[in-house]
């Protein structure tokens, strides 16, 4: 269940405005590194245990980046039969927050991927006037 | 059971019981991590926890190679579980015997891992116990008994090599026993 301090509610205004300028976003939601939901839009039932599951992929994806010595875990794009699912982490916040993102088949990856990274910068500094 | 084959073996337990640690107490690789920081500190108060799995590695004497994984704790992690169960022998139950809630962690870990797999082995090792208690490790086995499932249970530390290895060789001997001719010797 998503919190309702002024951290998660910034950043669920954020993620409105994010689905609303890209239609085929089906789900966007803010993650701690741990799994848990902090903000998420629009506010499904399913958004707590993709929040766990994103964490568990994001994880993995730093195991295998660390075991292939290939620096760190930048962006986790899954491409399934009629959509596409992304997690990026959110630049500068500690604990870690990861943005994830499922899209529905129409759109087009490398957009959807510009425009996520551009969403996770957005919440970057959101998520820092919040702590001012 | 011929030699040089591949077992595989599933820690699992309630977050904090030591599941990473025991792992990493007898693999003879660098475990593989995935722990990030803890941001529920109410749950339990520890740093890091671990969000997708540990894996490590054990080479018994005969040759057969032991691939060892850990799940996470946490119940919203529990799709994790049945992934990580598929094909394991065994499962090593690890529960902190010094909090409150640790005979209802038992039962409720038991009974959930005992449903994905009705067939897998159990060994519990109870860790952090007051020694002066003798009758724990009884009312632990008692408790599980009255959940129909009957498994071993030993006082364990999971930081020392040989307490985590005799819950992989009881787990061992467990299947020797349901299944004749799978002799393994752990070193």
């Amino acid at each position: 269940m998503q919190s309702t301090n002024p951290r998660s509610t910034a950043a669920q205004e954020q993620l409105a405005v994010f689905v609303a300028a890209n239609p085929d976003v089906t789900l966007a939601l803010v993650t701690s590194s741990d799994g848990f939901e902090v903000a998420a839009h629009p506010a499904l039932p399913v958004a707590q245990r993709i929040a766990a599951m994103s964490s568990s992929l994001q994880a993995l994806s730093e195991a295998i980046a660390r075991e292939a010595g290939r620096g760190r875990s930048r962006n986790l794009i899954i491409e399934t039969d009629n959509g596409t699912i992304l997690v990026l982490g959110i630049p500068n916040t500690t604990p870690r927050l990861s943005l994830a993102v499922i899209a529905s088949g129409s759109e087009v990856l490398g957009r959807l991927l510009w425009a996520t990274r551009n969403c996770c910068v957005a919440l970057e500094n959101n998520l820092k006037s919040q702590l001012k | 059971m011929s030699n040089e084959q591949e077992l595989k073996i599933v820690f699992t337990g309630p977050m904090g019981a030591g599941k990473t640690t025991a792992i990493r107490s007898i693999s003879d690789i660098p475990p593989v991590s995935t722990e990030v920081d803890n941001t529920d500190r109410a749950a339990c108060d520890k740093d890091s926890t671990t969000v997708a799995l540990d894996y490590g590695q054990l080479a018994l004497e005969d040759g057969t190679a032991v691939r060892l994984y850990g799940t996470p704790g946490q119940e919203r992690f529990s799709f994790m579980w049945e992934i990580l169960c598929a094909g394991a022998i065994g499962v090593v139950l690890l529960i902190d015997g010094s909090t409150p809630t640790a005979l209802e962690d038992l039962r409720s870990y038991a009974q959930v891992f005992h449903r994905i797999n009705p067939d897998q082995p159990f060994v519990i090792g109870v860790g952090r116990t007051s020694s002066e208690d003798t009758g724990l490790l009884d009312r632990y086995a008692q408790s599980l008994a009255a959940s129909g499932i009957v498994a071993p249970v030993f006082d364990v530390d999971v930081r020392k090599r040989e307490d985590v290895l005799l819950l992989i060789e009881t787990l061992l001997c467990i299947l020797e026993t349901q299944v004749p001719g799978t002799e393994h010797a752990v070193h």
